[in-house]
């Protein structure tokens, strides 16, 4: 076939062929073994002039003088050779190893590395983040293009937030669909990030649509650690500890700028933020047993985390457990996998909401009385943060299994059929005890006690089959198959109060005096669960490979699920993929590889809860009690669909730069969100979900990896990843823009931040322009539209003649992250940096409280920051407030050495490492934490609940006033092997 | 066919047991129908509020407490943009974007979540009304409770917004119908039902004739505002309606609060089924919650006072000119407000640790009636507080005094004005007779003569609190006269500030439907 097809382009570029002169004969052959290689290409570099090698590996090609002649063959390096006046050239090509191991899961199967036509990155282990990283998605921070992962402050109970190429989904499931060896909707939280080999990420639509519904916000698949047949047994030791340090406080007054600011002196001097934090000191032991003899392998791993944040009594003990056995049988045909993994975690939730009043309290406040009684002051959103830690308790604990049998039965070497059946469950307690004495919460309840439990079972079944056959110069792979999905999810809420002793804590809850007293409102009991979640599917792939250098991949999904309208249940989710190694046919010197690929897919979104296509009803103690009809039935409930082409390049040029660009179109239609009808629109009032809109997102990616320095002592490869994008909303269902993001209370309520618009970028600060201070102490904004009249108040913010304009926008431009990794005979060397750019961050806490306002300086201790205006009193929201937060830092660097211990006969490696997380930061922000604020949880304030159901991804940028504080982290570990 | 042996078989055999494509969708937890309650009334027994009939108009009425005793509704709206109550600005606190310095001072906006709030509330009450009429099956007493609920609901919306939807059937969106249109159907409404309401008192929680005829009388006294047409003698036959029936009388009781205050046993805790009522909003701090007076109108350490469960937020004050109509000798002075040093439970000072250090007071709280300034920083301890519907120990953040919608009291006052405006003369003997009742009432001596000024300030004096002081203001045509940091600015019946803008957001989200028009005057 590339004989005709090198002929026509022969013919078509004819002029070249007459310009030879002489013919040039020679034998290709495999550098380490001498055989021959047949079929491998020959070209003259500049020009479209080539041959193949012939079964013998011999070759004859007519040349022209000063001719290079280039020799390519899969799975090779390529070799050039200048021809001079010989006229015979035998050339020994090299295996290029790590091209041919590449081998890269992907969704039901696995493809070589260079047949997959979408955007796809695979990370092993060693380029995975290094330090006390007790989250998976930790380990890929920075790493992968495309994808955000912020954890703002690092809390170490708290997950990162994630996001796969910008806004994926606005109401739905914003997060990646997690697939662990096979599993789809697995929980990271229980793999240990020590168990994990490798981790992929299926970027694009057309990798993720054999995913259906669940692959809308991108698919990362997780391999974990498994043993090596016939390896004999070998044992692992890793451990470390660590101690996390306050990287940033909030920077407020100290007691004597206080009293020079106005404040009131209570007669102390007090650094809340001192009292409330510590040196988190945490350790992590992680010891695995693996072997594989003739047909069975296993791999055993304990893990151990005693985790201590830097706030005073905050983290977690867990231990987890995970054992992954296989056994081959029937002669290798049938092979099965047995995975289950254990997690038991305590938890201790400490209040993060004491970092915020630690910021804000009195510096002059005594935290103690005389009497040894917490110091309180009766004021709104305040509250004594050391009481909140000492008096209270907030804890829990946390318990996840899962297991999965995999079998797959090889019928012949060309057909195999996959049974796959898992199971997960989780299971979480919770306990909060608020006593008699704490203000937080409990103030006149007489005590207050929680408990809180939630149970979760997942049930996968699927089962595939797989055709491979090759017809001449095609290679074909066919899959078909079937997936059921079931998710179950119940829960438990009691809250009581009024106690007659605060000894027993929330054990002691069944003493609680409202059981007699019996008002509704005192005593919070929910009782909740999930209807079976089903979601059903069929599936099918094909993958064509042509000429080993065209490749085509088609995948299609019908899917259907329990949570929508009885029409509107079943998607189909199709794929299709083209990629083309161009440099088989232009053979250019030094070009290693050079492939073009595209790819189109769809996939989708549900909504995050069941029963909205029907009516609901709804009961109330009302009067008696009665049942009334609350909301209408939406039975038009539909999948938000998402459709992308993604167009890419990887290259690799010289043995020693590798990388990839792609630029993609992502199309979001039928949005779902939380949508609250019109009052008066003749139905109900309760907001339901609904398809109301469609969003384009638009970006770049590009990741370079050099091998800058490969001698034997000295070893240097460094790597770029860096992505943008841009998303815009195309369609709403509200015509007009409107403004969401409310900044809060104290004072600043129906302040609303963000604009939303149709035709308008996501993600748009929007406030009135900051000009100077008057007399009063009161900000005087700009008049923007130069009509002599200064409408700058939030009522206005979208008036006609409103005086308002875009402040900036809260998602970033630029995301980069640079990888280096060092060794140096036996040291090891790992720095990377990471950053982001463009965004900017609405700083809350200057927002409410930089001015030097005479009335609320007495309830809270002020922000100093060199932005802050003199003379300036009233807090209003204002440009004053939005920063830019642009910021590059160090976020981890680790310097190992190996021992040698070719001597040893107890151990068969020991290294040794020392880590630095968040080692320094560079930025002009002046909160505490530069990340992005991907989307927001609203205002809470004196000490309402967090509703992880009720978030807003229109609406990021807001940096809130309960973010945890950011640590920097040392690290010192070991790794043994036995 | 050599791959279609024994093992092929039992895939395929494996493969037929998956293929599932059941998605009936069972819910656990969540319920698609009306249901027979199982014990009805279970909740009049433990409560102290009075015992609501079993007659399966709950859903409907017990969205009659939405808003009218809540921050950022109804309530809000009718009482911020009177000259009554404010919210002032204190420092960092309470500005809110402006939004209640802005309703004080008569620069409405449709953005105003306030307005929002009520028109939400109130046509979610509306809808509940609809859904029961739809259903059927219901008695022509039922029938004509729920009608003329759906009519004082309409009232409400008409009142404050002008160009109303009149959603009669469930499911069905409509036109926005002019003022006087909406005026008309309510008017047909009620006159059309009101024969087959109950005589006598309604059942707690439930609406009589008389409801029907205060309701009728308050439609007539506003009528010529509303449709540019007097219908004074109207107003007269439907107060006379409910002021013969016999079932309604003043209450003279004053009680001792947990505060010390002589407080008024019409809107007290315990003010069930008071004689005066005739059509309450019944809370209950069990079964009736969205009632938060103390919340929105006490200062912060004032839980001590009370011993409230939630703190309160340092929010609605009243006006000093307005604390001041009131004579020292009328009980409804101490009654009314809070005003003064303020101690805890065991009679110690309550202090402010972040007072302001302008303040003479210090510390302690004092609620002085004067306040410095509306804005950007009002004292925390001015003004003094609402405290008509008065507070009981232990308070949690539901209430349990009944709102009074429309009371005897009320009538007697309608009647009265509409003799005055009918005769022109607010001299008319009778007019006075009536208005002396109520200050009888207040321990005053009885006025010997009467103007408007006087008339119009003894109705305020009354009816404080209650949510009617913007429709007074308006028909007296004093909306746009000045007070305190107010402007004034001249006002007739058809300055488009006689009507609220219709909420933004409902315009909004009735792109979905058939689109509202904002009203004139307002973008």
């Amino acid at each position: 076939m590339k004989k005709y097809l090198l002929l026509g382009l022969s013919l078509i570029l004819g002029a070249s062929l007459w310009a030879q002169e002489r013919t040039i004969t020679g034998t290709v052959t495999d550098a380490e073994t001498g055989e021959s290689v047949p079929g491998a290409n020959v070209v003259v570099k500049g020009t479209t002039n080539g041959t193949i090698t012939d079964f013998d590996g011999k070759y004859q090609i007519s040349v022209g003088s000063d001719a290079v002649l280039v020799f390519t063959f899969v799975g090779y390096s390529p070799s050039e050779v200048e021809v001079g006046n010989r006229s015979v050239v035998n050339v020994g090509l090299n295996l290029d190893v790590e091209e041919l191991a590449e081998v890269v899961v992907v969704g039901y199967g696995s493809q070589q590395k260079k047949e997959i036509t979408s955007s796809v990155v695979a990370l092993d282990e060693k380029e995975f983040n290094k330090g006390n990283i007790n989250d998976p998605t930790q380990l890929l921070q920075g790493k992968v293009p495309g994808l955000s992962v912020y954890n703002k402050g690092g809390d170490p109970n708290s997950t990162s937030t994630i996001r796969l190429r910008g806004i994926s989904t606005v109401g739905a499931n914003t997060e990646p669909l997690v697939v662990i060896d096979g599993v789809i909707g697995a929980s990271l939280q229980n793999v240990d990030p020590n168990d994990i080999e490798s981790i992929n990420v299926l970027k694009d639509g057309s990798a993720a649509a054999i995913y259906g519904s669940r692959g809308s916000s991108g698919v990362i698949l997780v391999t974990t650690k498994k043993g090596k047949r016939g390896g004999g047994v070998t044992a692992n030791y890793n451990g470390y500890v660590a101690a996390a340090t306050i990287l940033n406080e909030q920077p407020v007054m100290s007691a004597s700028e206080y009293l020079a600011a106005g404040g009131n002196d209570l007669g102390a001097q007090t650094d809340w933020q001192d009292e409330v934090t510590r040196t988190g000191v945490s350790n992590v032991h992680n010891i695995a047993i693996s072997g594989g003899a003739e047909n069975t392998t296993f791999r055993l791993s304990t893990n151990f985390r005693d985790i201590n944040g830097i706030l005073d009594k905050s983290g977690f003990d867990q231990i987890n457990a995970r054992a992954n056995i296989s056994h081959y049988a029937l002669n290798d045909k049938l092979k099965i996998n047995f995975n289950m993994s254990l997690t038991n975690r305590k938890s201790n939730y400490s209040f993060n909401e004491a970092l915020r009043y630690a910021a804000l309290y009195n510096p002059t406040a005594p935290v103690r009385f005389d009497n040894g009684e917490f110091f309180q002051a009766v004021l709104f959103d305040n509250f004594n943060p050391k009481a909140i830690l000492e008096q209270n308790i907030n804890d829990g604990k946390k318990k996840e299994l899962n297991f999965n049998i995999m079998a797959e039965y090889n019928i012949t070497d060309a057909l195999s059929f996959t049974v796959n059946y898992g199971q997960q469950y989780d299971n979480t307690l919770n306990g909060e005890f608020y006593p008699s004495t704490s203000f937080f919460r409990g103030l006149n309840r007489t005590g207050l006690a929680r408990r809180y439990t939630e149970d979760g079972r997942f049930s996968l079944v699927e089962g595939y089959g797989t055709y491979s056959a090759k017809f001449s110069s095609v290679d074909m792979t066919v899959s078909a198959g079937y997936s059921y999905q079931e998710n179950f999810r119940e829960g438990l809420l009691l809250e009581l109060g009024n106690f007659p002793t605060d000894d027993l804590g929330y054990y002691g809850i069944d003493l609680s005096g409202n059981r007699v007293l019996g008002l509704a409102s005192n005593v919070n009991v929910d009782s909740w669960a999930t209807p079976d979640e089903k979601i059903i599917a069929f599936f099918g792939r094909a993958n064509f490979t042509i000429d080993d250098a065209i490749f085509l991949n088609a995948s299609v999904r019908r899917e259907g699920s329990t949570k929508l309208g009885v029409d509107n249940q079943w998607g189909i989710f199709p794929a299709l993929g083209a990629g083309v190694d161009l440099n088989k046919y232009l053979a250019l010197t030094g070009v290693d590889i050079l492939k073009l690929r595209v790819g189109y897919g769809v996939t989708g979104s549900l909504p995050p809860a069941s029963g909205y296509s029907k009516q609901g009803v709804g009961y109330g103690f009302n009067e008696g009690g009665a049942f009334s009809v609350t909301r209408d039935a939406n039975p038009d409930l539909k999948w938000e669909e998402k459709t992308e082409i993604n167009l890419g390049v990887d290259f690799g040029l010289m043995s020693k730069l590798t990388g990839s660009v792609d630029v993609y179109t992502r199309n979001v239609s039928d949005f779902l969100q939380l949508f609250t009808p019109e009052a008066s629109g003749g139905g109900n009032t309760t907001p339901y979900w609904n398809n109301i809109g469609s969003l384009t997102t638009n970006g770049a990616e590009i990741s370079l990896n050099y091998d800058a320095v490969t001698t034997p002592d000295l070893t240097w490869t460094t790597g770029v990843v860096a992505s943008s994008y841009k998303s815009t909303l195309d369609d709403f269902i509200v015509d007009i823009p409107t403004v969401v993001g409310n900044l809060g209370a104290p004072g600043q309520n129906s302040t609303f931040m963000i604009r939303v618009a149709e035709g308008e970028d996501i993600g748009q600060i929007w406030g009135p322009v900051y000009d100077y201070v008057d007399e009063n102490g009161a900000p005087v904004m700009k008049d923007l539209n130069g009509d002599g009249e200064i409408v700058a108040d939030q009522g206005s913010a979208l008036a006609e003649n409103g005086d308002f304009e875009v402040l900036g926008n809260g998602l970033p431009a630029l995301e980069l992250g640079w990888t280096n990794q060092v060794t140096y005979k036996n040291w090891d060397f790992n720095a990377f940096f990471r950053g982001a750019f463009g965004h900017s961050l609405v700083n809350t806490y200057r927002a409410f409280y930089e001015p030097i306002d005479p009335g609320a300086i007495n309830s809270y201790n002020r922000i100093k920051s060199d932005k802050a205006v003199d003379g300036l009193t009233v807090s209003q929201f204002s440009s004053l407030y939005v920063e830019r937060a642009d910021f590059f830092k160090l976020d981890n660097v680790t310097v190992g050495y190996n021992f040698d211990m070719s001597n040893s006969s107890a151990f068969k490696s020991i290294r040794l490492y020392a880590n630095i997380q968040n080692a320094f930061v560079i930025t002009n922000y002046s909160g505490i934490d530069p990340e992005p604020v991907l989307q927001d949880r609203g205002a809470l304030d004196n000490g309402a609940r967090f509703d992880p159901a009720n978030q807003n991804v229109l609406a990021p940028g807001i940096d809130r006033r309960y973010n945890y504080f950011t640590a920097r982290t040392f690290t010192f570990g070991v790794n043994i092997g036995f | 066919m050599k791959y279609l042996n024994k093992n092929t078989l039992l895939i395929a055999l494996l493969f037929s047991g998956f293929a599932c494509t059941d998605l009936e969708e069972d819910l656990n937890d969540s319920l698609t129908e009306r249901q027979d309650v199982n014990n009805p009334g279970f909740g009049a027994s433990t409560n102290v509020n009075g015992s609501i009939p079993n007659d399966g108009l709950t859903p409907a009425f017990s969205t009659i407490r939405n808003g009218v005793a809540w921050h950022g509704s109804y309530f809000s709206v009718s009482e911020i943009s009177t000259d009554e109550a404010v919210i002032t600005q204190k420092g960092g606190d309470w500005f809110d974007g402006g939004i209640w310095l802005n309703m004080h001072r008569h620069d409405f906006r449709s953005t105003n979540p306030g307005l929002n709030g009520a028109w939400g509330d109130i046509y979610g009450g509306v809808a509940q009304c609809n859904n029961l009429l739809g259903e059927g099956g219901l008695s022509d007493n039922a029938v004509a409770q729920l009608r003329v609920l759906r009519a004082y609901y309409f009232w409400k919306l008409m009142d404050m917004f002008g160009n109303i939807k009149l959603t009669v059937t469930a499911g069905v969106d409509v036109p926005q119908s002019t003022r006087t249109e909406a005026f008309n159907f309510i008017e047909a409404e009620i006159l059309a039902v009101v024969d087959d309401l109950g005589e006598g008192r309604a059942d707690y929680g439930r609406i009589s004739q008389g409801a029907a005829y205060a309701l009728l009388a308050r439609l007539y006294l506003n009528a010529e505002v509303y449709t540019g047409t007097a219908r004074w003698q109207d107003a007269i036959d439907a107060a006379d309606m409910v002021i013969n029936s016999g079932n309604y009388d003043l209450d003279y009781t004053y009680q001792e609060g947990p505060d010390g205050r002589m407080v008024s046993a019409v809107f007290s805790p315990d003010n069930v089924d008071n004689i005066e009522h005739i059509l309450v909003a019944p809370f209950d701090e069990a079964t009736g919650g969205g009632m938060n007076l103390a919340q929105m109108t006490l200062h912060y350490p004032s839980q001590l006072t009370y011993d409230l469960q939630e703190q309160p937020w340092n929010g609605y004050s009243t006006l000093e000119e307005f604390y001041n109509s009131y004579d020292d000798a009328d009980m409804r002075k101490d009654a009314n407000f809070i005003a003064g040093p303020q101690t805890d439970i065991n009679g110690n000072p309550i202090l402010d640790v972040a007072f302001d250090k302008a303040d003479p007071d210090g510390a302690p709280i004092n609620y002085t009636p004067a306040i410095n300034e509306l804005a950007p920083n009002g004292s925390r301890q001015a003004g003094a507080r609402l405290g008509k519907f008065s507070f009981k120990l232990g308070q949690i953040n539901d209430m349990d005094n009944d709102y009074t919608l429309l009371r005897y009291g009320d009538v007697l006052l309608m009647k009265a004005e509409a003799l005055c405006r009918r005769d022109g003369n607010w001299a008319n003997a009778e007019a006075i007779s009536l208005v002396n009742m109520i200050r009888d009432r207040a321990g005053l001596d009885g006025y010997t003569t009467m103007t408007e000024d006087t008339f119009f300030a003894e109705r305020g004096r009354e009816m404080f609190q209650e949510s009617i002081r913007r429709t007074d203001l308006i028909r007296f045509r004093r909306w746009g006269n000045e007070w305190w940091e107010k402007d004034s600015y001249a006002f007739d019946y058809n300055d488009y500030r006689a009507i609220m803008p219709i909420p933004l957001d409902q315009i909004n989200a009735s792109a979905a439907g058939i689109q509202l028009e904002q009203n004139p005057g307002y973008n």
